[in-house]
């Protein structure tokens, strides 16, 4: 990058003028009352990604998600029609799991307990000495099922019997505008996963503005995400779509990698994230670096509510969080990357998956800080940075959805839980 | 495999004895395995390690290039470990310059739940 592309401060509160600009309440942030608020109107609503289509790919093959908000986990299913399905791991005998497996392939599933057993399709087939019950209706003992859907391979399900939008509209354009972006090619799999004490949104929040960059992270990105021509971390372009947000983060092309670096990056199957490389052979959807900015490294796309894919155009992970309380938070990074095509690549994979572990690590300690300094009262309001923008987003979208679900089910006559 | 003048199978491919004392330590499972490596072993040591694999690593990237996963030999699987315990400790020492993490959260609160085979087949890209 030269000294001409220096980076412009687009004004985002100018273009998205309803967020406002004062300080922001910490409210949402450590009030229990508020998080059980949150999984009425959100957790339990809401499409929520579970898995890719390359988990089950054939019919028979079958994969658990352990869903930590809610202490269960589902099976999503490929049955002989082809169709997927997702059921809670729950038989409808006594609710003891039918599956005990993380991923496998079968004809059905039997009850470790007393052995009733269910189609792929999530049919009762089998109770033994079914002559012992009283008017048992096989019929209406299948496994509960979960409103499925799927998105450019990416498997979401949806606990809401009747979901109030399919995935598609829940998508939106958001999701319109990633369309065609190379997912499947993201073969090789690695996924970490941490309990951290700070509410799940905090943690959204820290990979959603990179003004703590070239701070937070001087030891390790500061230079890659951050550097001479952009020293405070100002991010390319921020754009809200719906609930959903995307931020396009900078990159310093004029970066020298470090010698371990340098080799895993010639010796990659794609481009790590970090490198300011661009592949070529990729075609960006319209959605991805929007801008089309030269000096660019990454986006950051959050779907609502818990769901972020960071992509660049050889490599994406995504970081989904799953909310224990409104001060704790299961966090889980899958990378994608690229398979290997040969054994020298493998080096540059585990780079890859290492520096964003460390990158990753940099921020918790941070997180839980803050999370104490809310949940003690020391700070009850944020004042946030116009690059801080998707932070205020979020909390209002939240707030939103949460009044907007009370406010419907007070007008059909019910309770706000 | 070829075996050496005294009829031992080599530790490491033709071209990287030198390597040949770091393979008892740093010839590791995994990438679970490599973390705790870099979490447990002293600053200095990592360095040497650091140091006395880099300068080899150009020369062993071109060899695995011109190999596949899969089908690596004992010798040539040992000499990609080595590379990958490279690829954990390069950040310990590039970016911080110790095993440790400044600021210091406790790196085993990430827990690996799903790890990318070390030398097995990945398969063609969509």
């Amino acid at each position: 990058m030269n000294a001409k592309e220096k980076i412009t401060a687009p004004t985002f509160a100018a273009r998205y003028p309803e967020l406002g600009t004062g300080p922001v309440s910490t409210d949402a942030y450590c009030d229990p009352a508020f998080y059980d608020r949150e999984l009425a109107a959100i957790f339990k609503r809401t499409w929520l990604c579970v898995g890719r289509v390359e988990q089950a790919p054939k019919a028979g093959d079958f994969f658990q998600k352990a869903l930590p908000t809610f202490g269960y986990s589902v099976i999503v299913a490929r049955a002989r029609d082809q169709q997927l399905r997702a059921f809670y791991n729950v038989c409808q005998h006594r609710g003891n799991h039918v599956e005990l497996r993380q991923r496998g392939h079968c004809v059905g599933f039997t009850c470790p307990f007393h052995g009733w057993t269910y189609g792929l399709d999530g049919k009762l087939v089998g109770v033994p000495d079914a002559g012992g019950f009283f008017d048992l209706d096989k019929g209406k003992l299948g496994l509960r099922q979960l409103a499925l859907d799927v998105w450019e391979g990416f498997i979401f399900v949806n606990m809401d019997e009747k979901p109030s939008q399919t995935l598609e509209e829940a998508m939106g354009e958001q999701g319109r505008d990633l369309v065609g972006y190379p997912f499947a090619s993201g073969q090789a799999v690695f996924e970490y996963e941490g309990t951290i004490n700070c509410n799940w949104k905090s943690m959204i929040d820290s990979f959603c503005e990179t003004y703590h960059v070239p701070v937070l992270h001087r030891h390790s990105v500061k230079d890659t995400l951050a550097g001479p021509d952009n020293p405070y971390g100002r991010l390319i372009d921020c754009r809200l779509k719906g609930p959903h947000r995307t931020q396009s983060v900078w990159g310093n092309m004029a970066y020298t990698p470090n010698p371990v670096q340098g080799l895993a990056w010639q010796n990659a199957p794609g481009p790590a994230v970090t490198s300011g490389v661009v592949d070529a052979s990729v075609t960006l959807p319209k959605g991805l670096n929007e801008t089309r900015a030269k000096h660019w490294s990454l986006d950051v796309t959050v779907f609502f509510p818990n769901w972020i894919i960071v992509m660049g155009s050889g490599m994406y992970f995504t970081h989904q969080m799953w909310p224990l309380a409104a001060n704790k938070v299961v966090w889980q990074m899958r990378g994608f990357l690229r398979p290997a095509s040969n054994a020298a690549q493998r080096f540059g994979q585990e780079n890859s998956m290492v520096e964003l572990r460390d990158a990753v690590l940099e921020d918790c300690n941070t997180l839980e800080r803050i999370q104490t300094a809310q949940d003690e009262g020391l700070i009850t309001e944020m004042v946030y940075h116009d690059h801080e923008i998707a932070l205020r987003h979020q909390y209002q979208v939240v707030k939103q959805w949460v009044e907007d679900f009370e406010q419907s089910n007070k007008k059909k006559g019910k309770g706000a839980r | 495999m070829p075996k050496s003048a005294r009829g031992e199978e080599p530790l490491l491919p033709k071209g990287f004895k030198r390597l040949t004392p770091l393979v008892a330590d740093w010839v590791l499972a995994d990438s679970r395995a490599r973390l705790e490596k870099r979490l447990t072993t002293p600053p200095a040591e990592i360095r040497a390690f650091y140091d006395q694999m880099l300068g080899f690593a150009p020369k062993a990237l071109a060899y695995l290039a011109q190999r596949q996963l899969g089908e690596l030999d004992a010798a040539e699987e040992r000499l990609l470990k080595l590379l990958l315990s490279l690829a954990e400790m390069g950040p310990a020492v590039e970016w911080y310059g110790t095993g440790e993490y400044p600021d210091g959260f406790d790196a085993r609160r990430f827990r690996l739940i799903e790890q990318m085979p070390d030398n097995a087949p990945q398969g063609v890209s969509a």
